[in-house]
């Protein structure tokens, strides 16, 4: 079972030496040939710029060429892939043409381990969920650069993939390297060595992208080092009062985006359509009601309360319950916030006032 | 094992309807197939096309091929559940979640407080004790409902009262001409016991605020909070441990509940909201 080791991770202290495994190189024009390939095997999806932001795209042979490489993040994270917002869970589970998903950021891919317990695991499996995860594979892209949010590392997470990748990829000038991370990545790798010029790659470029992840590495960890880590965020919140939630809550229009964004959070609604079918469609503890019983009562009626029961959940409750992590630092819900909430500020502020 | 589709709910039909009082009917179901719960697990009920909503199975753990689900008129589900007529087909999801821990309870007095539409999981528990009569002390039952009207499941009541070990109290709120019994809230009536409390253990179901004060006066009597279970009533949407509705504090209700030990939830956020 892949994914769910990412919380061991916590204590990897990024400072040390990133070793980098056996990688192999193929030239960009070899790999265009790939890319082609690919667009005709699989549904493919790799991350392109629109209008000043990235996301995932579908692949065709028209536009291998506007991929963007090893820049953070796609708006979306990998959880549609597997979770679209809705989806018919009665419904027969046709044949579909595998997807292959490239470009996924590291914190994407460690989010994978709690979404794999919750619906892998916990007596119940969903076969929806599993027949997607099944179906696709997965293509990991190191981070070179970081944006603005990002912090990653301050949950013990690297900004270069480490679990739950089918292959890794990181591009440099006109080459492009991979490293298997699975079975099937092995398998495609090989496969490759019969189209295209497949070499091992040498000492000094290895040691070029050990030099690149730790710059990276530690650049967001110098940036976050006032941000309290993840165990430590769990107990802030735990003996907060309730004055910092409402402060920050003030400007929370409960649109629910960051739970939306969320590469961890997977609470849904089912919906009944006629015929018994059931529609499970993405839902967030933000919006009103969503605790609500029919006799009225609600205990997540008042938006402070409500809104730091996402903060809750996800250092409090499910360390609890999930081996995984249930925030990796990916920053989408800082990005997203019509309301200006940062989540960070605020975990700094609980941090500043302990210290105080 | 092949995997099943944990979405798809098995058809049963709806032999009878009951009206127990005037917002309260118990659905009388026969499920397509031999259906077996554990006294006090929640199934989840579907309205073909309409929605799902958790219940408490309200009929005897030991019957298989039929299945009694009594339901207030609350909400927007329920309310089309009650214009229901017999011939309907319905789905039913389940069983789910940690039921009442008859282990705990063998060898004991037993002391079962229940308030309004609370009464409906505890008599699928009083009937699972009523079979395993050998096994226990004595049963004692309080239960109370707003008025007459309201106080369900009367013909049964009636037959609990005849069997041997088993007491049963019961009090309106606002009584009328034809009420004998008591008057006052649910809580009242544990004044009125006898049970030895170090041999005893206390079982509570009723409305989030009858739970409450149930709970301060048990302990008030001397009760230790490892003697006290309540089942807990969140919005379980999935059943399944995952949809996040029934979430109360770090236990989801439909998985790790919904019958909880008092001490286990009583640091928990909100538990009677």
């Amino acid at each position: 079972m892949q994914g769910c080791n990412n919380f061991n991770n916590l204590f990897v202290n990024s400072f040390i030496l990133i070793m980098v495994d056996k990688m192999v190189v193929i030239s960009m024009t070899d790999w265009q040939a790939v890319l082609l390939q690919f667009a005709r095997s699989y549904s493919f999806f790799a991350p392109v710029q629109f209008n000043g932001s990235m996301d995932y795209e579908l692949i065709d042979e028209e536009n291998t060429g506007d991929i963007i490489y090893n820049h953070p993040k796609p708006s979306t994270s990998v959880k549609t892939f597997f979770l679209p917002v809705k989806e018919n869970v009665t419904a027969d589970i046709r044949y579909q043409k595998p997807t292959l998903i490239m470009g996924v950021p590291s914190c994407d891919l460690a989010a994978l381990g709690i979404l794999d317990e919750m619906y892998l695991n916990r007596d119940y499996t969903d076969i929806y969920y599993k027949n997607r995860r099944k179906n696709s594979i997965l293509i990991g892209y190191d981070c070179n650069s970081t944006v603005e949010n990002c912090h990653c590392t301050s949950y013990g997470i690297n900004p270069f993939p480490e679990n739950n990748f089918d292959i890794l990829l990181v591009r440099l000038d006109e080459n492009v390297f991979l490293q298997p991370g699975s079975e099937k990545g092995i398998a495609m790798v090989k496969e490759l060595e019969n189209h295209v010029k497949v070499v091992e790659a040498s000492e000094n470029e290895i040691q070029h992208i050990s030099e690149k992840r730790k710059k990276i590495a530690d650049s967001l960890t110098q940036k976050n080092k006032k941000l309290p880590g993840y165990e430590l965020s769990g107990r802030l919140i735990n003996e907060s009062g309730s004055e910092i939630w409402k402060s920050y809550a003030s400007t929370c229009v409960s649109c629910g985006a960051c739970a939306t964004i969320c590469p961890t959070c997977t609470c849904f609604l089912l919906i009944d359509r006629p015929g018994f079918e059931k529609v499970r469609q993405l839902d967030a503890c933000q919006y009103p009601g969503f605790e609500r019983v029919a006799a009225g009562e609600d205990p997540l009626e008042e938006l402070p309360v409500r809104f730091m029961n996402r903060y809750q959940c996800k250092y409090v409750w499910k360390p609890v319950k999930f081996k995984s992590i249930a925030c990796t630092g990916c920053g989408r819900c800082i990005d997203t916030c019509i309301g200006k909430i940062s989540k960070n500020e605020l975990l700094e502020e609980l941090a500043s006032e302990e210290k105080a | 094992m092949k995997d099943t589709n944990i979405y798809n709910p098995l058809r049963a039909k709806l032999l009878e309807v009951i009206e127990e009082s005037p917002t309260i009917k118990s659905f009388v179901l026969e499920p397509e197939r031999e259906f077996s719960f554990a006294t006090g697990q929640f199934i989840e009920l579907t309205l073909n096309g309409t929605g799902e909503a958790p219940f408490t199975p309200s009929s005897s753990p030991l019957v298989k091929d039929r299945i009694e689900i009594t339901i207030m008129r609350a909400g927007y589900v329920t309310e089309k559940i009650h214009a229901l007529k017999p011939g309907e087909v319905m789905g039913i999801r389940g069983p789910y979640g940690r039921g009442y821990p008859l282990d705990e309870l063998y060898g004991k007095e037993i002391l079962v407080v229940g308030g309004g539409c609370g009464f409906a999981p505890l008599r699928s528990l009083l009937y699972n004790l009523e079979a395993d009569k050998d096994k226990i002390k004595k049963v004692t039952f309080c239960y109370g409902s707003k008025n007459p009207a309201e106080c369900i499941y009367k013909p049964y009541i009636e037959n609990l009262k005849a069997i041997e070990k088993f007491e049963v109290y019961r009090t309106v709120d606002v009584a009328d001409e034809t009420w004998a019994e008591e008057v006052g809230v649910a809580t009242m009536l544990l004044d009125k016991v006898e049970v030895n409390i170090e041999q005893s253990t206390a079982v509570v179901c009723g409305p989030p605020v009858m739970m409450k004060y149930g709970v301060m006066k048990l302990l008030e009597m001397g009760y230790r909070d490892e003697q006290v279970y309540l089942s807990m009533e969140k919005n379980m949407s999935c059943g399944l441990g995952k949809c996040g509705h029934c979430m109360m504090g770090e236990f989801f209700v439909c998985k790790d509940g919904p019958v909880f030990r008092y001490d286990e939830i009583k640091d928990q956020p909100d538990i009677w909201k």
